[in-house]
């Protein structure tokens, strides 16, 4: 009697577990969804366009805000499949001019824009997010971008025109207002919520087509559409960014339909989405080059022609093709073509001749090769630690033995960091972009003997007097003629002493359902979906 | 009561441990491309220029008045990014428990009076598959069949009352191997022991010699296992949450060691160390009403 009644609970439990799995639609897929869901990696750090350090979260803080000048984009009308990024265009500023010295700025501010609090945007607005750039109460990684502005001169002639005076020319200052970091906020909605509680979120702060409703820490942040925006209407009422740090769930939320875009799906499983008719794999090149850094000051990598052994021994296409699934594009220069000031140096990248590689190492005294140390992240960069091991393993092809060692990003962090007497580092993997799309951004904190460690991220501790001279002169001069020729000499001297071993940018990639129409990548990392449509 | 020096020594181990960590949380936060200017402006601003005696005398006289301090990476309130990741993940551990917990001792009862039948057999496999697969690839394949093939449930996030399901079962699954292994050994002694002879030999029925004698011994270190494995649960959780995007307290911790944002360790530390503590004391209380030895002796 006993186990009969135990039967018929259990019978009654498993009914009702069936009746509440299936009452209400779970994971379904969406007809046509008012909202987007995108899944991400990691949660936001910050909403204050000021504070942005990774890509990922200033793409989530531009659907809010606009900036004086903009990357021709989506936002200013280009179509999916057409260039983009080629030039800077008017958003909040509708022209501008610098003078002949390059020390004054001229803009002119674009009428009839409200903040989505529906206050007036500005010079006086404008003026007070020039000086909140430079205010050091407020958190500003990339404060040095604007340190060139002299705020103690900034001008508003009209309400609708505004004149910076720059302390030194500083040919790069419209690149950087345009990277994200220079975005408008509401001098009123700053007062309101205050400096501190602006980056958990800028309520009705901006003037882009998206507003902020808000943010759930580690799960997601909310964006709505401003129905006040003064460009183009976005498809999407609502555009949830969901933090889920798996790469394998964010596919299988993919393709369970929970989410309509999914960042970055592990790379192996790339080729099968590529091939999945209900799916599209959106990917790009980007202006992030990856490469093996080598320690110029020690032992055998002080040679150039040791270095240079090195590039010669890496088959860079091969790599990529079956380490990295095709998401990258191999470096013709130690910068990537969308930056102002690139110069094809080498097609199809240096050249891969283990043959001369071996010739150079005996010619520099090294004919039985010599052992490093060969450090790298892991889940940084695109199959990071696995290419580390594809590297090394064509480096003992030549007889250079690398051992690898990988720790996580903090600690890699801190071995970059190292000054010279005291680094690790022999030779290591390491990925570098800039936001705005200039060869300075490139180069600069590379190659500038100046931003070795402690100073600096230049961990290859290169020194070239030449190099020094040249890229300082690019930070001042404000010809781009003559800029472009600065550029030229200098990575054509940094490509032949080879402080790297060049290897390839990676792609930017994520994937979406094929009903998603519109989607592109951008050079700098980021995605173009604020006109993405349903189909 | 010894709880207090226990926390103390706690939250003195982990504000030491944390700085002595490879990796510099300003560096980390102000990003590669940041100059060093900046770098050194955010160090001040987290307190991390002062000596770490006076960083740790601050850290006291200010938890003891209950301010953990502010995240080095939002900027907010310690105590309230726990607070906001506390329900997800006490919902998920005690829901994991709580199926552990049932159908653990459930089917530990049931194989036990069940020895050498199939359905022990069965139920051995099913414990050993529980404590084996790793719970990464569990909550894959289940939500590749439940979320894709099936589209029967969401895939992951916490979005509907129906997301609770798969990453329960999952993160039950191992507890819930243990459980009923302990269980099943547990009663198998128990019905072995003197006074249950005694019980069948008086005539007393099966059902109750089984559920009225045998298992409320039994019961004794299950209790204790079910109530460390929900201490456990709630900060290991990780792999689980992770897998399942579930915003929990586990993975607060993991993003807060792989971006060095000290004072958040320090805060989840501090609360597993009360978790840990309240949920012995709850377990020794729950001995007293079990075993009556202890209530009267």
């Amino acid at each position: 009697m006993m186990r009969t009644d135990l039967y018929r609970a259990a019978a009654l439990v498993v009914a009702c577990a069936v009746a509440f799995t299936l009452g209400i639609p779970g994971g379904g897929r969406a007809a046509a969804p008012a909202s987007l869901h995108v899944a991400i990696g990691i949660d936001a750090d910050t909403l204050d366009p000021e504070g942005q350090t990774t890509t990922t979260i200033a793409n989530i803080v531009d659907y809010m805000f606009d900036s004086l000048v903009w990357p021709n984009d989506e936002r200013s009308g280009v179509k999916p499949g057409e260039p983009q990024y080629t030039k800077l265009v008017p958003q909040l500023a509708t022209s501008w001019t610098v003078s002949r010295d390059g020390l004054t700025y001229t803009f002119k501010l674009r009428q009839g824009v409200k903040f989505q609090d529906g206050t007036d945007f500005n010079a006086e607005a404008v003026k007070f997010n020039v000086q909140r750039w430079l205010d050091t109460s407020v958190r500003n990684p990339n404060r040095y971008y604007f340190t060139d502005i002299d705020t103690s001169r900034i001008d508003t002639p009209d309400p609708y025109t505004i004149v910076l005076h720059l302390k030194q020319p500083s040919p790069t200052l419209l690149g950087r207002i345009a990277s994200g970091v220079g975005e408008i906020l509401s001098p009123s909605a700053v007062r309101k919520i205050g400096n501190d509680k602006i980056p958990l979120g800028p309520l009705a702060a901006g003037t882009g087509p998206y507003m902020f409703k808000e943010w759930v820490h580690g799960d997601h942040v909310t964006l709505v559409r401003n129905p006040s925006y003064w460009g183009r209407k976005p498809y999407f009422d609502e555009v949830v960014f969901r933090v889920v740090p798996n790469a394998g769930t964010r596919e299988t939320m993919l393709r369970a339909g929970d989410v309509q875009m999914a960042f970055e799906p592990p790379a192996p499983d790339v080729p099968a989405l590529r091939k999945d008719a209900n799916l599209r794999v959106v990917e790009g090149p980007s202006d992030r080059d990856v490469f093996v850094g080598l320690n110029t000051q020690y032992g055998p990598l002080k040679d150039a022609r040791v270095r240079q052994a090195l590039n010669y021994a890496v088959n860079k296409q091969a790599i990529i093709h079956s380490v990295l699934f095709g998401l990258a594009t191999v470096l013709e220069s130690p910068t990537t073509p969308f930056l102002f000031g690139y110069t094809k140096l080498q097609a199809g990248g240096w050249p891969f001749n283990p043959v001369k590689a071996k010739a150079l190492l005996a010619e520099a005294g090294f004919p039985n090769g010599f052992t490093l140390n060969f450090r790298t992240p892991t889940g940084r960069y695109i199959q990071d630690y696995q290419f580390a091991q594809a590297v090394a393993a064509q480096l003992a092809n030549v007889g250079v033995k690398a051992q690898i060692q990988t720790t996580d990003w903090p600690s890699y962090v801190s071995w970059m960091v190292t000054p010279l007497e005291r680094t690790p580092l022999q030779i290591f993997v390491l990925g570098w972009a800039t936001q705005y799309l200039d060869a300075d951004g490139e180069l600069y904190g590379q190659f500038y003997s100046g931003q070795a460690p402690p100073k600096g991220l230049a961990p290859t501790f290169y020194k070239d007097a030449k190099v020094d001279e040249l890229l300082l002169a690019g930070q001042t001069t404000s010809d781009p003629k003559k800029r472009e020729a600065i550029y030229q000499e200098a990575q054509q001297l940094i490509w032949n002493d080879a402080p790297w071993i060049f290897l390839w940018s990676q792609n930017f990639y994520m994937v979406t359902s094929s009903h998603l129409d519109g989607v592109t990548t951008t050079p700098n990392e980021k995605w173009a979906a604020i006109y993405a449509t349903w189909k | 009561m010894a709880a207090v020096p226990t926390l103390f020594g706690v939250t003195l181990i982990i504000f030491f441990m944390v700085r002595v960590l490879p990796g510099d949380p300003a560096r980390v936060l102000a990003g590669l491309e940041a100059d060093q200017t900046e770098v050194n402006r955010i160090r001040v601003q987290l307190g991390l220029d002062k000596p770490v005696p006076i960083q740790y005398a601050r850290f006291l006289a200010n938890a003891v008045r209950g301010n953990l301090g502010r995240s080095a990476v939002t900027q907010a309130p310690v105590v309230s990014e726990i607070a906001g990741r506390l329900g997800p993940t006490t919902l998920l551990a005690a829901t994991a428990t709580v199926l552990a917990g049932t159908l653990g001792v459930a089917s530990g009862i049931v194989v036990s009076t069940r020895q050498y039948t199939a359905a022990d057999y069965a139920v051995t496999v099913l414990a050993l598959a529980g404590v084996s697969i790793p719970v990464y690839w569990l909550g894959l394949m289940l939500m590749l069949v439940f979320a894709v093939f099936l589209h029967l449930l969401p895939a992951g996030g916490d979005t509907t009352p129906q997301s609770l399901i798969l990453p329960s079962i999952t993160l039950a699954a191992f507890s819930l191997a243990i459980i009923e292994r302990m269980t099943r050994s547990s009663m198998l002694e128990s019905m072995r022991q003197d006074y249950v002879r005694t019980a069948r030999a008086k005539g007393l029925a099966d059902p109750i010699v089984v559920y009225r004698h045998a298992l409320r011994n039994a019961l004794i270190p299950v209790v204790t296992v079910l109530g460390l494995q929900f201490g456990a649960l709630i900060g290991g959780a990780i792999l689980t949450e992770t897998t399942f995007a579930w915003p929990g307290i586990g993975r607060l911790l993991v993003d807060a060691i792989a971006r060095r944002d000290y004072p958040i360790i320090q805060g989840v530390v501090l609360l597993f160390a009360v978790t840990f503590v309240l949920v012995n004391l709850i377990v020794d209380l729950l001995y007293g009403y079990i075993d009556p030895r202890i209530r009267f002796g």
